[in-house]
């Protein structure tokens, strides 16, 4: 068990961190690559960058958009805050992190982290049912959506579960062993699945003050790519 | 909060659903009416066309991005007026993208083929271009699912390249598609066919109407004045039916001094191209610019139309070579003049209840908002706001173009319009303003179709009209007074 353990907790985390790291990169390169040359191809170059960083901030922070539907988008939220802050300001992964590379910050007192991981939990809990429970959202929903949401509450239940083993009905080291597994995995998936938007999200509003500044003459490229130019409407 | 859907559906996406027709005549297969074309092959073209979009625009990149992060949180269904209204999976936003990010994922990214080369592949089929080509024109394209996208997803992005390779492969509606035709490859060049001695002889009758109305004989409608600041492209079909705006937009300029002409060579403001097709869209912007530039004029003045407004002012700069000239749409003239005091309103001539319709493609993303309201508190006495309203307003339900098609008008009005139809009747109001030529027709169709009682639908500037002060001219008071005359005349010919 302790060499699965430490095959997790080593080699396989960073290998996983480190596809998750060069994945978002190449996601980032390839999505600001694709802004710019819109941008340089566009004759309008008075674009609003005001509205563009307004729009951003807005749905970054958007507590301004909390009323619709408010509960979930609130659960939704916290889940956002939560799944950020609580790996990051862990005592034992701060503790793991300072052992290994030397490197450590402050971290959540023990009771915080506790309620935290619950409510993350219980969040997740809300929006899956959401999710369940709307038409709409079932239409449009496929099998990571899904997925997705189930598998991130693997590594915070068995966290939770590992650090309180007087409520643990399993024994120490397996759960550990599904914490950590399970966190490698939800960290392995990242750039493949939608969670991408952990990164993209800050320019995804910036398409739409771009995307509609066509290059000037891309149209007749079109037509005369597939044969319509000059041909009669 | 979500109202009751008023069409129940399968929960369960199956089978897309294409109206079928109960006309036996045209034996359509959308919603609208499309010219024959060649439809063999129509998979393998639509791949053509979107890899040339691909190639030489730059859609590619948003679908790149938009199919990485859609989370599919259903929010824009939230939004949505007319998933709200029928409850219908299909018209989800996000489900309508997902018809165009399917084929990118598919066919234009290295883990799609990959997939294909291993097998169970899906295959772009005629249904799903037909599901496509239903769904496009279910959405009025009002772009209210966009700005409350929280990942950003422009769905009226996806819809209008949807909407493009469409219109490449045949498939577009003919009423849209015809107004296009006649517009630039047509003798008229524009898309009610008015000639220019129709035009002329209109303009004429408006200044004669002018003179009697206001008892006052110097206001014009000028025509192919070279170097006038200002060249005018109404909505075409304001010529034809919104007399009283074109009025209260030559009263405005003329109290005001405004530079201005109409140009011969080219008269209309319309724009189907931004529903339709970019090619089009290119064109039809070129010739504006064409004119203004014949005409020696140095700014583009548009009308009350909301989306002629947003093509010319978005796609001028995009598609009007070097040195565009500035786009300004009337209201904006009308409430710079009266903010600085050269605009009088008699405040005691509108005092029925009146309410302000922003049309989606001037005010969503907040370009026109707050001017026109402005306007109009300045002199009607009751004015009362729609809930939502400015930058979140409902569409009336006849965006996107399909105000023109005809034959959607029990869905545009029973559907599209439901939401609009339920603001207006809990304003109470006597006069809904809608500043543009498509809303105003689809307003009317709705204020039949649901039996609103006592609602007019009017211009901004048909009440400016009324209650334009000009020196020298009959006052407003003088002018309500007969008019009121006549119409109590006409009431009591028609009472026996």
């Amino acid at each position: 068990m302790a060499e699965w353990l430490a095959l997790a907790r080593g080699p396989l985390f960073r290998l996983s961190f480190a596809v998750m790291v060069l994945g978002l990169g190449r996601h980032l390169v390839v999505t600001v690559w694709g802004l710019v040359r819109a941008y340089r191809l566009s004759d309008d170059k008075n674009v609003s960058w005001r509205r563009a960083a307004r729009q951003t901030f807005d749905w970054l922070v958007p507590v301004r958009h909390l009323r619709q539907r408010w509960f979930y988008s609130l659960m939704s939220v916290i889940f956002h805050i939560c799944v950020i802050v609580v790996p990051v300001f862990l005592l034992a992964h701060i503790r793991l992190l300072e052992k290994s590379i030397g490197i450590e910050w402050w971290a959540l007192p023990m009771m915080a982290a506790d309620v935290l991981t619950l409510t993350t939990v219980a969040a997740l809990l809300v929006l899956i049912s959401g999710r369940v429970g709307s038409g709409a959202a079932r239409g449009i929903s496929r099998l990571q959506d899904y997925l997705i949401p189930a598998l991130i509450m693997v590594p915070f239940l068995s966290g939770f579960l590992a650090a309180h083993p007087t409520l643990n009905p399993f024994p120490y080291n397996p759960t550990l062993l599904v914490h950590i597994l399970g966190a490698d995995l939800c960290i392995l998936m990242v750039p493949f699945t939608k969670l991408t938007h952990m990164v993209l999200l800050p320019l995804s509003q910036l398409p739409s003050e771009l995307a509609w500044r066509f290059p000037p003459d891309y149209p007749e490229r079109v037509a005369r790519q597939i044969g319509t130019e000059g041909r009669a409407i | 909060m979500a109202a009751e859907p008023v069409l129940k559906t399968d929960e369960k996406i199956q089978e897309p659903q294409i109206r079928e027709s109960s006309d036996p005549v045209s034996k359509r297969r959308y919603s609208y009416y499309l010219e024959p074309y060649d439809e063999t092959d129509r998979p393998r073209k639509f791949l053509d066309v979107m890899a040339a979009m691909l190639r030489h625009g730059t859609y590619g990149h948003w679908l790149e991005l938009y199919s990485k992060i859609s989370t599919k949180c259903s929010r824009c269904a939230e939004v949505c007026p007319i998933y709200d209204t029928t409850g219908d999976p299909h018209d989800v936003p996000c489900y309508r993208t997902e018809l165009i990010l399917k084929i990118y994922r598919r066919y234009f990214t290295v883990s799609g083929m990959l997939r294909a080369r291993l097998g169970h592949a899906w295959e772009l089929t005629d249904r799903h271009i037909d599901e496509m080509a239903e769904s496009i024109y279910h959405c009025t394209a009002c772009r209210r699912c966009t700005i409350e996208c929280p990942l950003g997803i422009d769905h009226a992005l996806m819809t209008h390249l949807m909407r493009h390779i469409l219109t490449e492969i045949g498939v577009v509606p003919k009423a849209l598609v015809v107004a296009v035709r006649e517009q630039l490859e047509g003798a008229t060049h524009n898309t009610s066919a008015i000639p220019v001695a129709a035009m002329a002889d209109t303009s004429e009758f408006l200044e004669e109407e002018l003179t009697e109305q206001l008892e006052y004989d110097k206001i014009k409608v000028p025509i192919d004045v070279e170097g006038a600041e200002y060249v005018f492209f109404p909505a075409v079909s304001d010529f034809l039916l919104e007399a009283d705006t074109l009025m209260g937009n030559a009263a405005v300029f003329h109290a005001t001094g405004c530079s201005w002409t109409i140009g011969t060579g080219n008269f209309d403001g319309i724009n189907y191209g931004l529903f339709v097709n970019d090619r089009y869209l290119r064109r039809i912007i070129q010739q504006l610019v064409a004119e203004v530039h014949r005409l020696g004029g140095t700014k583009i003045m548009i009308g009350e139309c909301g989306h002629a407004s947003r093509s010319a002012k978005d796609f001028v700069p995009v598609f009007g070579g070097p040195d565009p000239p500035e786009v300004v749409n009337c209201m904006e003239w009308t409430h710079r003049m009266l903010t600085e005091g050269r605009l009088q309103l008699n405040p005691d001539i509108i005092t029925d209840v009146v309410t302000y319709h922003d049309p989606c493609n001037i005010a969503r993303r907040g370009w026109i908002v707050d001017r026109p309201r402005e306007i109009l508190r300045s002199f009607c006495r009751n004015f009362v706001e729609m809930a939502p309203r400015g930058r979140h307003n409902y569409c009336c339900g006849g965006g996107g173009g399909t105000v023109s098609i005809d034959e959607m008008r029990e869905y545009r009005t029973g559907i599209g319009g439901k939401k609009k139809a339920d603001q207006i009747r809990a304003t109470g109001a006597r006069y809904v303003v809608a500043p543009c030529a498509n809303c105003k027709k689809q307003l009317r169709e709705i204020v039949e179709d649901h039996e609103l009682e006592n609602v007019d639908v009017v211009g901004l500037h048909d009440l400016i009209l009324r209650a334009i002060e000009i020196p020298g001219a009959k006052p407003a008071a003088d002018r309500a007074a007969a008019a009121k005359t006549a119409t109590d005349w006409k009431g009591a010919v028609e009472n026996g």
